[in-house]
């Protein structure tokens, strides 16, 4: 690149301005300055560039600082975007898992109802049966032994009518439980 | 020296850096920082459509990953060689340095790969002792590592 020249009394302004105000040419126009023969001015631009590369060299050195900041910021910023996601999957792992026991609480819970109510309905009706089976074979036995049957035909009969009666009760209130589990179960899913 | 350099890339602050390197080892006196490929491409393609030729820079250094850009580094590179009237010196500058973007690169026309370190300056010294190789198109593709 071709150099430029400055006429005498710009390079005297110009020395004259550093001696008063220590203002200084700066960048890379002192690297196109020819100083030509004037040896102060050589001087000049020579000490000019020194400082100008000493200032550069002190901006760069920030400046990779503050880069090198910038890009720990950057990582740390991904590592925490990377641990809240954890987080999240985390959180919602825990809230699965929790309605899962939920259930599995709720489907044990309504199993042991069940057998309970299971137990009841056998043991009601091995009562019912058992009552049946015992008053008629008492009425059967009645009737081939030639014994008076008016009153136990009449116990039978109101037996076996009271008997059928609670056989009914006891499937309703099984079928009314059933109903209410299965309501339950809805209105919660 | 080389006469007008173009840096695209989109992180400011290595604009800085790249300045104060370039400045400091007297690589150049006019350089172009731009931030996006686009912003770059819309350039090359106004100088090689209207002109002037002569304010095209002289060498250009591309970032691989341009964020903000809707094409990377390397498909600039083969833009400016191939469609763009070529006649520049230019290469990749990059964090990376993984081969397979490399072969890409030179695809494309890529006549040197930098990789961008905290010691930029003597890789910029290396490519600058190699930058007349690159001019006259004899050297061969060169990662500085």
């Amino acid at each position: 690149m071709e150099k430029i020249q400055l006429r005498k009394e710009t390079i005297e302004a110009l020395l004259e301005l550093r001696k008063a105000k220590r203002v200084s040419l700066e960048g890379n126009i002192l690297k196109i300055i020819d100083p030509g023969d004037h040896k102060e001015f050589a001087a000049y631009i020579k000490q000019a560039i020194a400082d100008d590369k000493s200032k550069q060299k002190r901006r760069l050195d920030i400046t990779k600082k503050i880069q090198n900041q910038n890009k720990q910021l950057l990582n740390a910023q991904d590592e925490n975007e990377r641990i809240t996601e954890e987080l999240r999957v985390a959180l919602e792992e825990t809230d699965n898992a929790k309605c899962e026991a939920l259930n599995e609480l709720d489907v044990l819970q309504k199993r042991t109802q069940f057998q309970l109510v299971q137990t009841i309905v056998k043991v009601a009706l091995g009562l019912v049966i058992g009552v049946g089976v015992l008053t008629t074979i008492l009425y059967v036995v009645s009737m081939f032994t030639n014994k008076d049957t008016q009153l136990i035909g009449t116990a039978w009969s109101n037996m076996f009518g009271i008997l059928l009666t609670n056989a009914f009760s006891i499937i309703g209130t099984i079928m009314g439980v059933k109903y209410a589990s299965n309501s339950k179960s809805d209105s919660e899913s | 020296m080389i006469e007008s350099i173009m840096l695209v890339d989109d992180e400011d602050l290595f604009h800085l850096v790249f300045e104060d390197a370039c400045s400091l080892l007297d690589i150049t006196l006019s350089l172009e920082a731009v931030s996006s490929s686009d912003e770059a491409a819309k350039m090359f393609k106004n100088w090689f459509d209207n002109g002037p030729i002569e304010e095209r820079p002289e060498c250009v250094f591309v970032d691989l990953n341009i964020i903000g850009s809707s094409f990377d580094g390397i498909e600039l590179v083969r833009r400016i060689n191939f469609e763009y009237g070529d006649n520049v010196v230019i290469g990749i500058i990059s964090s990376s340095n993984e081969v397979s973007e490399q072969s890409k690169a030179v695809q494309a026309g890529a006549q040197f790969w930098i990789v961008k370190s905290d010691e930029i300056e003597p890789r910029l010294e290396s490519f600058l002792e190699d930058y007349e190789s690159y001019k006259n198109k004899t050297a061969p593709f060169k990662v500085y590592k």
